[in-house]
């Protein structure tokens, strides 16, 4: 179908015609199936959250500093086992996969990545990061915000059905947006209709009335236009992700865990062809406030193996500078230990961005261990101002536009 | 609404809130008790013998040192006892002082902290917040064991005031810190409460503004008490009952009956029920079933008895995996419980009951047993019974002439012969329970 022609319809009506019927969605997945998909050289971005708030400071770790064994005596990683990246920092003793890609040049740390005032609040921080704004309880998530521009920008999104995709259970605000819904799927196998295996015949028949009903279900009570759209998304999208995923050639091993799993789908559907810029996973249990050691040493284990194996798989399917990926969490822990070989909230911590199109490095200055705001560290860059580097030199965005404010870029990418 | 509302179509709705829907016999049963007898007796769940359900749960032998039996105990409780608001209230407190066996590891010290919360589900909110100050499951998930004199763990004085009582931006960081200070040394040793007093720091703090030698016990006083408490349960339970987005005059309201009944999590919840907002097209079918509400629900509607082994996990690939919440704050609700992957769930959920699983005596119900027993005999007759008994009949009139449409139209049987008519109308009957199950309706509560 024309997508010109719906955006003219659209902008006749003077509303955004946020439906479309099954037969729109139909035609688009049979565009997409026939080869009208995410066209090549066309940038793709992967956020990757790091739940519960990931001590930043034992996975960049400041090793040249006295101050570091200082606060950090049971929990500080021996100098010998920190792989050094320079002579004052290094990572955490599982994220060798991550020091290789480093030394490839691949690997860009922001170092200290924060906001003023911050919260420790769990939840509020988050939705800082997701949302982009401290300031005050946004609706919209960065991300989100800019699945809409890229709709208005005319082309990028507009019109189809998989404009990014949430890999989690749970739709993150990151991902809230005015004119577009972001659909979830963490398995694509149980992504689909099913029906009574005694009557197959049914199923055809069943599907005709769901798509005849859902497309004409005007009922006036709050919730019904959204399950209508999500439920019609549902459908359309199942068919289709299953060919992508079983049509996906590859050797590069995973890890054997839910974040490993989730990324090798986010590999299939990049490499299927799949026309989303935008990707969503997360690993969650980064709340380390007791017995941190081990628990860390196993996220980070899986962080680093599972973004490794992403990147090798990018590459081997020759889209390597295609993708970057970056990780986030909603904050660091305290500079001191607690009594609890834990740590408790804290502020500014390091993120990584990773991909064949970065330009490796450190970017940022690291915040004093010394000279601390009630305990916590100082931050450095301004969250959003990675966001605004991915917005304007990657994604090719208007970042002012999107973060509402005009924040300076770093050149990592 | 189908018809002009009544009381008989209120007493549905209050069960669908106050409870996970009802039987047709329950039903019959509260609406002879009218509207308010109905909460009266919900309200009062001591005064109603729930002996049957605990002899079913003692055929069934469950091993609560084993997290799936865990689950399953609870569903089965939700579906079979006939308490349904202190089973709706153990939720709620569930997803308040939302606790996971993820971290706990430990099925007994979950199951002994459900007793809990189902103890004081109507109770005060004071006794309530200090028993689960000193739940063991709480103090391993939140990391109080580790909270020791000189070197205080905020984990617990952080959420306590952020999510359990005042809500944030009612407190200071200051204020964590000296909270943390007094829960010092409250540890758990053999799934019980120990105070460890060695690890107890007996100093100074100021907590709120109020200064002294303050200990736990202190702290849930002060906290139990603020006004902010009783706004923040307000809305919560406003939001868990009625309606998504309740005007600020509902949340005083309720907040006030707290405030002036000290903590009467009895009168507070029938607050809730008894403002007029509760019982008005605001809040009718304005809420979307939580995972729980949806399965329990169609258990209850449809009168299946089956309960099978692996519905915790369908309810957790809903979004709502009982005793392993999320994270601290419990689950959203509401719209979060939507996405095309839940959705997906739901309708396969549908499909699940709706099929002939087994021989149709050992299914999960008989569609064509059904409408005998109701003497139907056409199309519209059943499409009309089952718009009724699973979706209050509220849907577009579209919908009604197309399911009639299907349930209307042959189709083939397998390999390609032609469907025996016993056969055609058994598939029809599910298709059509499926589909309606699937509606937009359908995931409203």
């Amino acid at each position: 179908m024309d997508i010109s022609r719906r955006n003219f319809i659209k902008a006749s009506l003077g509303v955004a015609s946020f439906f479309l019927t099954p037969m729109e969605i139909m035609a688009l997945a049979a565009q997409a199936a026939n080869g009208q998909t995410r066209r090549a050289g066309s940038k793709v971005f992967v956020i990757v959250q790091l739940a519960g708030g990931n001590d930043g400071l034992n996975t960049v770790i400041p090793y040249g500093a006295g101050a570091y064994y200082q606060a950090r005596r049971e929990l500080g990683i021996e100098q010998a086992k920190v792989i050094a990246l320079n002579g004052k920092l290094g990572l955490h003793p599982n994220m060798q996969p991550l020091a290789d890609l480093y030394a490839q040049k691949k690997l860009a740390i922001v170092q200290g990545c924060g906001y003023a005032n911050p919260s420790r609040s769990h939840f509020r921080s988050i939705e800082i990061w997701q949302t982009g704004d401290p300031a005050k309880i946004a609706d919209t998530g960065w991300l989100g915000r800019y699945l809409d521009f890229a709709q208005l920008e005319g082309g990028k999104s507009s019109g189809i059905l998989l404009p990014a995709v949430n890999v989690d259970p749970i739709l993150p605000k990151t991902l809230s947006a005015n004119k577009v819904t972001v659909p979830s799927v963490s398995s694509v196998y149980d992504f689909r209709f099913r029906v009574d295996p005694k009557y197959p015949e049914d199923r055809a028949q069943q599907l005709e009335a769901f798509n005849d009903i859902y497309s004409n279900f005007n009922l006036r009570r709050p919730y019904v236009d959204l399950l209508r759209k999500v439920g019609l998304d549902a459908n359309a999208a199942s068919d289709y992700l299953l060919k992508v995923v079983r049509n996906y050639k590859g050797n590069q091993q995973y890890p054997e865990n839910t974040f490993g799993r989730g990324l090798k789908f986010i590999a299939q559907m990049i490499t299927g062809g799949v026309s989303s810029q935008i990707y969503n996973i997360s690993l969650q249990g980064f709340d380390t406030h007791a017995n941190q050691t081990r628990t860390q040493a196993a996220l980070l284990k899986q962080l680093a193996d599972g973004l490794s194996a992403f990147q090798a798989d990018m590459e081997a399917h020759g889209v390597g500078s295609d993708v970057i990926v970056m990780t986030f969490s909603e904050f660091g822990r305290r500079v001191s230990e607690n009594g609890a070989r834990g740590t408790d909230h804290g502020t500014a911590a390091p993120l990584f961005v990773m991909g064949s199109a970065v330009k490796g490095g450190i970017y940022g200055d690291h915040p004093s261990l010394t000279n601390l705001d009630d305990g916590d560290l100082k931050y450095k860059v301004d969250f959003r101002q990675v966001y605004a580097t991915i917005l304007d030199r990657w994604l090719q965005a208007d970042s002012h536009q999107i973060l509402g404010a005009k924040f300076d870029t770093l050149s990592f990418v | 609404m189908s018809a002009k509302p009544n009381e008989q179509f209120w007493i549905e709705h209050l069960m669908r809130r106050a409870g996970f829907g009802a039987t047709p016999d329950e039903l019959k049963h509260y609406k002879s008790l009218g509207y308010h007898g109905t909460l009266n007796e919900l309200l009062h769940p001591e005064s109603i013998d729930n002996s049957k359900l605990e002899r079913t749960i003692a055929e069934q032998g469950f091993d609560f040192l084993d997290p799936t039996d865990l689950k399953r105990w609870w569903i089965l409780r939700m579906a079979f006892g006939k308490r349904p608001l202190e089973e709706k209230m153990t939720l709620f407190w569930h997803g308040h002082f939302a606790t996971s066996n993820r971290k706990v590891r430990n099925a007994y010290a979950m199951y002994l902290q459900n007793l809990l919360l189902r103890k004081y589900a109507l109770g005060n909110f004071h006794d309530l917040l200090l028993a689960i100050s000193q739940d063991p499951a709480m103090i391993i998930w939140l990391d109080n064991q580790q909270n020791r004199k000189g070197s205080p763990n905020e984990n617990y004085g952080r959420e306590i005031m952020e999510l359990f009582t005042l809500g944030i931006g009612n407190y200071s960081e200051a204020d964590i810190k000296a909270a943390a200070r007094a829960f010092t040394g409250w540890q758990t040793r053999h799934t019980d409460f120990f105070f460890n007093a060695r690890q107890h720091d007996y100093g100074v703090k100021t907590v709120l503004g109020t200064t002294g030698n303050l200990n736990g016990d202190d702290v849930v006083s002060l906290l139990a008490r603020k006004p902010q408490t009783g706004k923040h349960l307000a809305k919560k339970l406003i939001t868990y009952y009625a309606v998504d987005e309740p005007q600020a005059s509902y949340v005083n309201e309720v907040a006030a009956v707290y405030q002036a009944s000290g903590g009467n999590m009895r009168r507070t919840v029938e607050a809730v029920f008894k403002h007029p907002d509760f019982c008005s097209e605001k809040s009718y079918h304005a809420k979307i079933k939580s995972p729980c509400e949806l399965v329990i629900g169609t258990i209850k509607t449809l009168q299946i008895t089956k309960l099978d082994g692996d519905l915790p996990s369908a309810l957790a690939r809903m979004g709502q995996d009982l005793f392993e919440p999320p994270n601290v704050k419990g689950w959203d609700g509401g719209q979060a419980w939507i996405s095309t992957d839940t959705m997906m769930e739901r309708f396969n959920f549908a499909t699940r009951i709706a099929q002939d699983k087994f021989d149709a005596m050992e299914g999960y119900f008989s569609p064509s047993q059904l409408i005998y027993r109701q003497g139907l005999t056409n199309a519209k007759d059943v499409v009309d019974y089952f718009l009724n008994l699973l979706v209050d009949a509220d849907v577009p009139e579209s919908t009604r002439q197309r399911l009639i449409f299907y349930v209307s139209t042959s189709g083939q049987s397998r390999e390609g012969k032609k469907a025996t008519n016993q056969e055609l109308l058994d598939a029809k009957l599910r298709g059509l329970t499926h589909l309606i199950m699937s509606l937009p309706t359908y995931q409203l509560c």
